[in-house]
């Protein structure tokens, strides 16, 4: 009888499993692997060698690639988000972080170890420009013209602008100690600020501040929630995810989450998975109840993608 | 194994950043470091935990056989203030600070210049699915390259007055393997750097890897008399062989087993040795009192006077 009725649990079990889950890509910067999870079974289905030091990662603008940048590799790697294959190869020298233009044109590489910028063609990717900063360029964020980038440096305390257009440097505005990740949001940018406990808001027009955000010491990457009703920021010192109103920029809630949150993506059903730097492990929150449990990957896990697969089946 | 190994020395490391550094760093505003203060907790917890191995392994070996007894241990003392120095990461991190922004700059350039530089996994695309074997490729590549600073160092007048520093020690142990002139350790970093410009750097997740070999570097330089064996001898660089090249009469240009890792490169450029009962007195009879017993402080001004010596004193013959 006691057979059965697990018999009957395991069935149970796998009607309640989807038959793609979700994928969800993990970056372990120090180990120079990718993580391949199942967000289902929460289980590493999949490890790909990288070359040395993975960190940032974006979808092409078609949906069609994950770009997957390895820095101490001088390589990107173009693989299949729905089945982690790799396409193809590119050598670019030392990429750190990277986006595309939302007009798709233009694919934009910061390098944090050679205080570089780089732009490139999408389509080759083909540099086009490469721009020396000043100390650190770390992350980015695209006016929705496509027409500018906004770069941390986070040596130097300042965002820069660079025009997409001329490819050339626009202005640089101080914004507070190591500034790290930053966002557009309805005409402004919004910057983590690693040497504070506040976000800062800063108007590309007039390139001043125009207020803070508290979220907790150490305030790092900000990312706004596939639905629209939520920023999630990250603070790396003490720990925590901060929920903010896109409305009214104000904080609504802490989650404090130990193990250095760093990089934040949103599977279908909205939960966040956060890397955990620190800790060798990622996080996965469930923002209505804060309630969160963590997964072990490799050492130092930085970039994070969910791809989602359920709508695959049917 | 290897996979314990790391999680195990990445719990620690993250445990002591986010506990203790990080808060610091913060307080300080260092926050800009933040990852590289990272990477130098786990080299100064890994240094640490292979100068506890070293001694582990070879102290009793030293006490088990040795080839002298201990007669100057004021001397030892001086090799462990340069082995803490170094393998703790003091000193490389004070080198890592200071060249950060030139660094950057080199870096800068090389990509300017259109220079991707590949490593041995672009170079041979085989390796990528086998990172253990590029890692084992990039250690005997890398031997190689160190087989020939070790050359040059003997070779060279100007060079020879730093690296003298590590061949003056009368009183060899397993600690003597660090007792390098800064000058030197930051030549070593140049002449790795140039390496990693045409093969790149070596996959870094392999420390179990490298604890192994820093094992058989400092049991190289170890007071015991040990010999691998007509083969062994030939494969790994034992004991016995590094002392034959710490002996007295190997000082200076007429050096014999330069090997660090492989004796292969010895016996390919016939400067090998493998008569395996010779055991001999090491030092540099030429070499100041000062860089046998003086202090690290008193070792390191010396050194640095006498290369200047050696430069000079060929740009006035």
């Amino acid at each position: 009888m006691r057979r059965l009725a697990a018999l009957l649990m395991l069935c149970l079990l796998a009607a309640a499993r989807p038959a793609a889950a979700d994928l969800v890509y993990v970056l372990n910067s120090t180990d120079a692997t990718i993580s391949i999870l199942d967000a289902f079974t929460r289980q590493e289905v999949r490890r790909i060698p990288a070359l040395r030091e993975v960190h940032h990662l974006v979808l092409s603008p078609d949906g069609r690639d994950l770009l997957i940048a390895d820095s101490g590799g001088n390589e990107i790697f173009f693989v299949d988000p729905a089945t982690g294959d790799v396409r193809r190869r590119e050598r670019i020298s030392n990429p750190y972080h990277l986006d595309f233009s939302p007009d798709g044109r233009h694919l934009v590489i910061a390098s944090l170890r050679r205080n570089q910028v780089d732009i490139y063609d999408a389509n080759g990717p083909t540099l086009l420009a490469r721009l020396r900063m000043p100390e650190k360029p770390s992350h980015m964020a695209f006016s929705p013209d496509a027409r500018v980038v906004y770069v941390t440096l986070q040596g130097s305390g300042t965002v820069a602008a660079i025009s997409l257009e001329t490819r050339q440097p626009l202005w640089e505005a101080p914004v507070g100690r190591e500034p790290a990740g930053i966002i557009w949001h309805r005409g402004r940018l919004i910057v983590g600020i690693m040497g504070s406990e506040n976000f800062v808001v800063l108007n590309p027009q007039t390139q001043q501040i125009e207020r803070t955000i508290p979220v907790g010491r150490g305030a790092h990457t900000i990312f706004p929630a596939p639905d629209g009703r939520a920023l999630w920021a990250t603070s790396r010192v003490q720990s925590r995810l901060a929920e903010i109103d896109p409305d009214t920029l104000e904080v609504r809630r802490l989650i404090e989450l130990p193990g250095g949150p760093d990089c934040i993506a949103f599977d279908p059903d909205g939960r966040i998975w956060a890397t955990l730097r620190w800790a060798g492990r990622i996080a996965r929150v469930d923002p209505r109840s804060g309630e969160f449990e963590t997964i072990r990957v490799g050492r130092s896990p930085h970039g994070i993608f969910v791809h989602p697969r359920r709508a695959e089946r049917n | 194994m290897l996979d314990a190994f790391n999680r195990a020395l990445d719990d620690v490391t993250g445990w002591i950043f986010e506990a203790a550094v990080q808060p610091a760093m913060y307080a300080l505003g260092l926050m800009d470091w933040a990852d590289d203060a990272l990477q130098w907790i786990e080299f100064g917890l890994f240094g640490l935990f292979t100068i506890l191995v070293v001694y582990a392994v070879c102290r009793p070996l030293e006490a088990w056989r040795p080839v002298e007894p201990v007669t100057d241990r004021g001397a030892i003392r001086t090799d462990i203030v340069y082995t803490l120095l170094t393998r703790l990461g003091l000193l490389p991190m004070v080198a890592f600070v200071l060249l950060a922004s030139l660094q950057a700059w080199w870096a800068g350039l090389v990509a300017d210049s259109g220079f991707v530089p590949p490593t041995l996994e672009t170079l041979i695309p085989g390796l990528r699915e086998m990172p253990l074997l590029a890692f084992l490729l990039y250690v005997v590549i890398l031997d190689f390259g160190e087989y020939w600073r070790h050359r040059f160092q003997h070779m060279f007048g100007w060079w020879w007055a730093l690296h003298s520093i590590h061949h003056a020690q009368r009183q060899m142990t397993f600690w003597t393997d660090d007792r390098n002139h800064i000058l030197d350790e930051i030549i070593a970093a140049l002449w790795f750097g140039t390496l990693a410009l045409l093969i790149g750097v070596p996959p870094g997740q392999f420390p179990l890897l490298v604890l192994i070999m820093r094992l058989a570097e400092s049991l190289s330089h170890a007071n015991v008399r040990l010999s691998f064996g007509r083969l062994g001898e030939r494969l790994l660089v034992s004991p016995r062989f590094h002392r034959v090249h710490h002996g007295v009469m190997s000082a200076a240009e007429h050096g014999r087993n330069y090997a660090v890792l492989f004796p292969v490169w010895d016996w390919i450029f016939g400067t090998a040795d493998f008569r395996r009962d010779h055991y001999p007195r090491t030092g540099d009879p030429e070499a100041p009192e000062a860089l046998a017993t003086g202090g690290w402080l008193r070792q390191q001004v010396v050194g640095l006077r006498r290369m200047a010596g050696a430069i000079f004193r060929r740009g006035a013959a």
